[in-house]
């Protein structure tokens, strides 16, 4: 072989894709258009068997239509696809590793088809390469796992192929960008082909077909609480976190997790929080989901930025009308944009609080159950610290010089730590200790296989937990053995909260490790609903001047 | 236990069954009668080994608003769904009996009684209906409450407020359709099958339960009151519906009969004008008898703020 042929060979990439599109020329309607009908077989042109495949589809949107067609292929021609993506929150998605066509996974969470996930690994139709992060996996699409063809979605399409993904961007500009400046092929199903778009987010020369799907593509409200469903506990919780947590700490910049216990706290920031004296102190800069909660704090001005991973179906007009507050384009429409959204959640944001099924003994937790491969989204990405960081902020700062281990590993340079908060009760759901032994993870990789527990949040990252007995500050501990006594001491009537010594317990109140809710100077009384700024859907509805549009399963008038 | 001050801005939607009866009357005038301290509980419950309430889920007792004597019934959704049995039953039944015995006692006392020093009952419903586990014995109470509804009648005025989270569906729906008067709030729903089980016979095409907008805007306090099966439409407050139990106290109790929705030949028809208006109009939507009652844009009513609601709808006359 001469060296004039070794350079023909690197063009073999986009050979390939041309030989591709060549086959599907025929399918073409007018311009990028290709009909719904024709879908099935446009994938049978461009897909070849052991292909990287991306299905777009996270939490929230999905490319559903275009997932199910990919079931319809001839498995014949097409088989043994390696896929990466996001989320397998649909039955399509599993659907095609029931139906031989797909054989190897690559993804960051399961959601509702966890179970399938497990049940499928464990008897071989998946072969599973890892459970990544949003932004680990994202990275690997530039890396190793960069996507042949990428079925996206978007909510319009011009015939040229140009995207308007709008409020919810989300994955789409990640999956794209890998996908097409590698040779790769992009397909988008829209909700409807137009002349002229809002904007263009994904310029059309990166997209090579896109489908009027026959419905509008699903999307999930993942983000909404309904006010009326927060509970007493779960205020005397966020109470707690309000005035041990973010007034001790002076938080400004943070994620709330998906749960009931931000819900509360973004719910009486407008007046235990105001009472505390935190507005213009605490929750400035967010990077949050447009969660429906916060209109009331939103609405106080308690905040100067949010910045969205996704959207949150009915806060189109609210977010629009707020654009001083949210990333809203030229066009007036929020731009959410999952990538840069999990990068400010990973290096720049001060804290992570949100909730978890299982802590074990010593601080690790998890989602993860037996028999449910659930994956963890974008948690770890933000409940971690960032070892890269290197801007200070107070919070930042406070958290770390409270570390009593420091100087053992960087000697006398100071340096911060994010505060990462799991705020639980002590019993789950279904009555179901949160404090554990062992975490269900455990046997979940023993009965799948998995090379390693899947773990959302490593003992060592986590800093403080809040129960309903107490906050344990961990960052003050100075070694495992105190951390684990001030698990214990927050741990209430689980068998590890059993396990504590009164006496240890009380050194440890003494030391300001662990507060209970009188050590925190909080009326227990007071944690009722009448706390809340908003009790109902329709009182956020009223907060947000009729912008707020909830979607009807969440309506009760 | 909260003040009552404090009771009287809180949502009644969320409010406890007890927390209702004590705030809707005056304050510190409750009396509660076969209470939770005299463990009157369900001998079927405890056959079938289920967790009993030592007040059976229905709070019953006497107070006053003004010089009107209120005798309060108030139905609590988080016990068994607000289920009634025999012992809730009997309770319901006694409370009405109380109040005619009451008026009658006054009547034959006192020939110079005002209106507003003549009982009433108050009726705050949060049920599905008959408790399954109690069978015969749940339906036989409610027949006895119909029973007792009849024979207040012409005396005593039954005030239902419907506004929790339960609604009042299944057989109670029949009660609470029997009574004199109907106040809902717009979180209020009232019916006889329940959402669900609409949708387990007829299919999901037909009713989709989990549509929460599709049932509050088919069973809702807005359509109730739109349709004229409630009388009145009040903010979601304890006080609200307070306030308006307090202005009907004292009127006539001929004015009572001409607010009730059947039980005269006249309502009959009007009635079976309804009917037929169904039958001819087959609405695939409630918004679409709105437009048919004479509001232009209906869709908009549904999330107008309640007093412009109030303000700008029109109901539909038969």
């Amino acid at each position: 072989m001469t060296q004039q042929d070794k350079r023909n060979n690197w063009r073999k990439r986009a050979e390939d894709t041309a030989a591709r599109k060549e086959a599907a020329a025929p399918l073409y309607a007018k311009g990028k258009e290709v009909l719904a009908k024709d879908t099935v077989a446009l994938l049978e042109a461009v897909i070849r068997p052991f292909d990287i495949i991306n299905i777009e589809g996270n939490n929230q949107k999905q490319a559903d239509f275009l997932a199910e067609c990919l079931n319809k292929v001839d498995r014949a021609k097409i088989h043994d696809l390696h896929m990466v993506q996001s989320a397998v929150p649909l039955p399509a998605h599993l659907d095609l590793f029931e139906n031989g066509i797909a054989k190897k996974l690559d993804f960051a969470f399961g959601g509702p088809q966890a179970g399938r996930v497990a049940k499928f690994i464990a008897n071989g139709k998946i072969e599973l390469g890892a459970i990544h992060t949003y932004l680990e996996l994202f990275g690997r699409y530039f890396l190793d796992l960069t996507p042949r063809v990428s079925l996206v979605c978007a909510y319009k399409a011009d015939r040229k192929g140009n995207l308007y993904t709008g409020f919810n961007t989300e994955d789409t500009p990640a999956i794209v960008e890998a996908t097409k400046f590698r040779e790769g092929i992009v397909i988008a199903q829209v909700n409807e082909i137009v002349d002229e778009l809002p904007r263009v987010d994904i310029p059309g020369d990166w997209v090579d077909a896109v489908i009027q799907s026959p419905k509008p593509f699903f999307i999930e409200p993942l983000f909404t609480r309904d006010p009326a469903l927060v509970t007493d506990s779960q205020i005397l919780l966020a109470m707690m976190c309000l005035k041990g947590i973010y007034a001790e700490y002076g938080v400004t910049s943070m994620n709330h997790g998906i749960g009931f216990l931000t819900s509360a706290i973004e719910l009486i920031l407008p007046t235990y929080g105001l009472e505390l004296g935190l507005k213009g102190k605490c929750c400035t800069h967010m990077i949050l989901n447009p969660h429906p909660t916060m209109i009331p704090a939103i609405e106080e001005g308690w905040v100067d930025t949010i910045h969205c991973f996704g959207g949150e179906l009915g806060m189109e007009d609210y977010v629009a009308s707020r654009p001083d507050v949210f990333f809203v384009g030229p066009d007036g429409s929020l731009r959410s944009n999952r990538a840069f959204a999990q990068t400010a959640g990973h290096y720049a944001i001060d804290m992570f609080i949100g909730g978890t099924l299982q802590i074990d003994k010593y601080g690790n937790s998890s989602t993860a159950t037996a028999g449910r491969v659930a994956g963890f989204g974008g948690a770890p990405n933000m409940g971690c610290d960032a070892k890269g960081r290197r801007h200070p902020t107070d919070a930042w700062l406070k958290c770390g010089q409270e570390l009593p281990s420091l100087d053992r590993d960087i000697g006398n340079l100071p340096r911060g730590k994010r505060l990462v908060v799991q705020g639980v009760e002590t019993f789950g759901e279904g009555r179901a200790p949160v404090f554990v032994d062992e975490l269900d993870a455990w046997k979940l990789a023993r009965d799948a296989d998995l090379p390693i527990p899947p773990v959302m949040i490593y003992g060592d990252d986590l800093t403080h937990i809040v129960t309903e007995e107490g906050i344990a500050y961990l960052n003050r501990c100075k070694d495992m053995e105190a951390r684990m006594a001030a698990i214990r001491a927050v741990a209430g009537f689980t068998d590890i909260g059993l396990a504590a010594k009164p006496e240890e317990t009380r050194a440890l109140r003494e030391a300001g490790i662990v507060k209970t809710v009188s050590d925190l100077g909080i009326n227990p009384a007071r944690a009722n609903r009448d706390l809340l700024a908003a009790k109902s859907m329709r009182d956020l509805v009223t907060w947000s001047g009729g912008l707020y549009n909830p979607p009807a399963r969440f309506r009760n008038w | 236990m909260t003040h009552w001050t404090d009771l009287q801005p809180r949502s009644f939607l969320e409010a406890s069954a007890r927390d209702r009866a004590i705030g809707l009357v005056d304050e510190g005038s409750f009396t509660e009668l076969a209470g939770p301290f005299d463990r009157v509980t369900s001998p079927h419950l405890a056959l079938l080994g289920d967790a009993v309430a030592f007040d059976d889920g229905i709070v019953t007792g006497v107070g006053k608003i003004g010089r009107t004597p209120v005798f309060v019934i108030s139905q609590e959704g988080r016990f068994i769904g607000g289920s009634v049995g025999e012992i809730g039953g009997a309770k319901m039944v006694t409370a009405i009996k109380l109040a005619i015995d009451f008026h009658d006692d006054l009547v034959a006392q006192f020939d110079d009684l005002d209106e507003e020093e003549k009982p009433l009952v108050v009726i705050s419903f949060e049920t599905g209906g008959v408790r399954l586990h109690e069978a015969n014995a749940g339906l036989l109470a409610h027949a006895e409450v119909m029973d007792q509804l009849q024979k207040a009648r012409g005396k005593v005025p039954v005030i239902a407020l419907i506004g929790s989270k339960v609604g009042a569906f299944g057989g109670m729906g029949f009660v609470a359709a029997a009574t004199d008067v109907i106040i809902m709030s717009e979180f209020g729903r009232l019916g006889l099958t329940g959402p669900e089980v609409i949708e387990q016979e007829m299919g999901k095409e037909e009713f989709d339960a989990s549509d929460r907008a599709l049932v509050y805007r088919t069973t809702g306090g807005r359509h109730k009151f739109i349709m004229g099966d409630a009388n009145f439409l009040v903010e979601n407050t304890v006080a609200a519906f307070r306030d308006q139990v307090s202005a009907l106290a004292g009127l006539s109790i001929e004015a009572f009969e001409e607010m009730r929705r059947i039980g005269s030949s006249a309502k009959v028809k009007a009635q079976l004008r309804a009917v037929a208006l169904a039958a001819e109009m087959q609405p695939g939507d409630a918004t679409d008898v709105w437009t048919r009652a004479g509001n232009t844009d209906a869709h908009a009513l549904i999330d107008l703020p309640l007093p412009e609601f109030l303000a700008t709808v029109r109901r539909l006359a038969v």
